[in-house]
């Protein structure tokens, strides 16, 4: 980020530059040279090395974020089910589900600090389950199950279906509280039907 | 030169409707071509507007779910099936046999049915406003199972599919007589490296026209099967097959709608600074890499289904941060030791280049997987795409009509008025999509026709269409520049801003075969330029014969 604004800031002052030095000049006094391989070279270079130091530092991420973190073995595991226009989220080792949406709106509940997998699969159309503040999202697409493996520190976060999916999208809300594993385990082992912690 | 003249027989010259209507003058179908492009771009315009009107406050009632949804679905279609991409290849229809000499297109007649072609989809498109149920309103891209007959029934989205057939089979007939042209009928002398920037841009544009418009057309007829019970996109693959398909098309026709606006650009600058365009090969060979690239890219909309392969789409999409360097390299190189004159299409191009920028390192952000696990589907993503079509290749676009205008009518656009609707949509362009990019990290999806009330969230959206409208103030501006300067003309002549390529050396309008004077010798791609410079060396060395003897 700081990255890009420092080469469009760059580039502004460098055209800006450009045109306030070379600015109404008799066109007869215009540079002929148009060509320079031994620069034009160098750069690309330095493009091409720009490009290579983004890529690893991408793929080195996405390794950790794909790959290292379904490895974990989950605190707990969830069903995600998106269908027009709710979430169900089932949790298959406490055999009991809450829905939010259109119609429900119980939160979904997670141990803060733990690996929790989701299993994100679809009834109709391709939705997303995407929560921001953990700067993660995953299609939910109908005929697969898709599974990734996300921690959460303690609070409230919103969540939001994020791929276009008919006349009340706009409404596939929920809420996803992440609290004590204690706590957490307390509200699973009631069924959900205790108070939301 | 005897090619201009060899069959004025066979070209009579029919004026009026019926003439606009049946002519296979390439300038005259270009135009045509350009003026109904444009007015979609005002009525896709229309569509944004109402758009944002909805979403100024956070839970607005001004359009209905249903109705929203129709609009942005419309919005897009409108702008890229039937405005950027279609005013693309009129540019090239119009400047392309111009710029590179020649005194006709290839495939005249096929070209004016393809020009009809895509003129029957946009209405066929457009009508489904009027069937039960609304319009297309499955997005622009219509991702099945959501565009299927169950999820989004209706004879409207039946229209929207098959107006996007007939919208692309057209611009892709259009496209290869442009490529047939470049081919085939390029003046003695013209060898494809002395071709002008702009019919570089629009060869590399209309190439990968034809190579990725049949994927749309045959996914837009799978689509239609799909719709009326063959259940072909079904299931995780059926969704997956979808998308891979559309992107196919959808990722080279954002390039499409990119490179002849750039190549616009790259002339009004290279000819208001005097200078010719520096680094000519390495742009040469930054188009093709771009569009091998682009072709290659197709998959980074789809990191989030986990259906495909992330590294190798993050590789290619990165990759092309090194053609876009270089055009920013050319196009600083152009303006060091130019003559600049900063008139209106030269604000236009540098304004295309700046703005451009975010949208191009925005880019090179949601290129990385793991940035858009966050940034996919919300407003970044908006915002970015924005960046390059809107405040990239409309600039580009309205660079190219100040820089033209007096070619094609004979008349100077008003400058006043043109640096009016400069800044006008300058500042009504970043006022709009600049806060999306906060929007859309902060958590706003995109496609959604209310949000919650989330602090911040009202005053960026205000300001989004407060944007909005000032742009379409500019906008109008500019059409009223239109107005005046043909009805108030202001003569151009031949070459008033001291061109660079072959277009300058006809007539403003040039003649229904282009060229009644002979060509100019044909040496480099800016040939005029080569001409002005071989009279000023003859000139000092008169004035050094003059003061030696």
């Amino acid at each position: 980020m700081p990255i890009a604004i420092g080469v469009f800031v760059v580039i502004l002052l460098v055209v800006l530059g450009a045109v306030l030095v070379y600015r109404r000049r008799p066109p007869e006094r215009a540079a002929r040279w148009h060509e320079n391989d031994r620069v034009e070279g160098t750069y690309a270079v330095l493009l091409a090395s720009t490009a290579a130091f983004l890529l690893y530092l991408t793929f080195t991420a996405e390794h950790r974020v794909d790959t290292l973190a379904n490895r974990e073995r989950p605190a707990v595991i969830i069903d995600v089910t998106g269908s027009k226009w709710e979430w169900t989220f089932t949790y298959p080792g406490y055999g009991f589900s809450v829905r939010s949406g259109t119609v429900g709106r119980q939160p979904l509940v997670v141990p803060a600090g733990e690996a929790v997998r989701f299993q994100v699969t679809s009834t109709d159309v391709i939705h997303s389950f995407w929560i921001p503040a953990l700067r993660y999202k995953h299609d939910a697409i109908p005929g697969s199950v898709q599974i990734t493996t996300l921690s959460f520190s303690r609070g409230v976060f919103a969540g939001q279906c994020a791929e276009f999916c008919g006349l009340r999208h706009s409404d596939m809300v929920f809420t996803a509280r992440a609290v004590s594993p204690a706590a957490f385990a307390a509200w699973a082992r009631g069924r959900g039907s205790g108070p939301t912690p | 030169m005897s090619v201009a003249t060899r069959h004025p027989a066979r070209f009579p010259v029919i004026g009026g409707w019926l003439g606009t209507l049946t002519s296979t003058d390439h300038k005259r179908m270009g135009l045509t071509l350009g003026v109904c492009s444009l007015f979609f771009f005002l009525l896709g315009g229309v569509f944004a507007l109402l758009m944002r009107t909805q979403l100024a406050q956070s839970n607005m009632h001004f359009v209905s779910d249903n109705s929203y949804n129709e609009l942005f679905t419309m919005h897009g279609s409108t702008m890229i099936y039937l405005f950027v991409t279609p005013m693309a290849i009129a540019m090239s229809l119009y400047l392309v046999p111009l710029q590179i000499g020649a005194t006709r297109i290839s495939a005249p007649r096929l070209c004016l049915a393809g020009m009809w072609t895509w003129i029957c989809g946009g209405l066929v498109m457009q009508q489904g406003w009027f069937a039960s149920g609304g319009a297309g309103r499955a997005g622009w891209s219509s991702y099945a199972p959501q565009s299927n007959g169950i999820n989004t029934p209706g004879v409207g989205m039946d229209l929207w599919v098959i107006g996007v057939i007939l919208a692309a089979t057209g611009m892709l007939v259009m496209g290869g007589c442009v490529v047939a042209t470049i081919a085939r009928r390029r003046a003695p002398g013209m060898s494809l490296l002395r071709m002008p920037l702009y019919t570089w841009t629009a060869l590399v544009s209309v190439l990968m026209v034809v190579g990725s418009f049949p994927m749309l057309v045959l996914v837009m007829v799978l689509l239609y099967i799909d719709r009326h019970g063959g259940r072909i996109f079904t299931g995780f693959e059926g969704s997956i097959d979808y998308q891979d398909l559309f992107w196919f098309f959808g990722h080279p026709v954002v390039y499409v709608m990119f490179f002849p606006y750039l190549g616009a650009a790259a002339e009004a600058i290279a000819v208001s600074a005097h200078k010719r365009w520096f680094g000519y090969l390495a742009f040469v060979a930054s188009m093709m890499m771009f569009a091998a690239l682009s072709m290659s890219v197709w998959s980074h909309h789809m990191y989030v289904t986990g259906g495909v392969t992330n590294q190798y789409f993050a590789f290619t999409s990165t990759l092309l941060l090194v053609p876009a360097g270089i055009e920013y390299f050319d196009m600083i190189g152009t303006l060091i030791g130019g003559a600049i004159v900063l008139r209106t299409s030269m604000l236009f191009g540098l304004t295309f280049f700046i703005q451009f920028l975010i949208g191009g390192l925005s880019g090179i952000f949601v290129a990385s997987p793991v940035l858009d696990y966050h940034a996919y589907g919300t407003y970044i993503v908006v915002a970015h795409f924005h960046y390059t079509l809107f405040a990239g290749s409309i600039f580009g676009f309205f660079a190219g009509v100040y820089h033209w205008f007096p070619k094609v009518t004979g008349a100077l656009l008003r400058e006043g008025l043109g640096k009016l609707h400069l800044a006008l949509m300058a500042v009504g362009t970043n006022l709009t999509f600049f806060p999306m990019f906060f929007l859309g990290n902060d958590g706003m999806p995109r496609r959604v026709s209310r949000y919650p009330t989330h602090p911040g969230w009202g005053t960026l959206n205000e300001l989004e269409t407060i944007g909005a409208g000032i742009i379409a103030i500019g906008v109008l501006v500019f059409l009223f520049n239109v107005w005046t300067s043909l009805r108030r003309r202001v003569p151009a002549g031949d070459d008033p801003w001291l061109g660079h390529t072959l277009e300058w050396a006809t007539t403003s309008p040039p003649p229904p075969l282009n060229f009644e004077a002979p060509l100019p010798p044909i040496r480099s791609y800016a040939p005029l330029l080569d001409l002005r410079e071989e009279e000023l060396d003859r000139a000092r060395e008169r004035a050094e014969v003059t003061v030696g003897g």
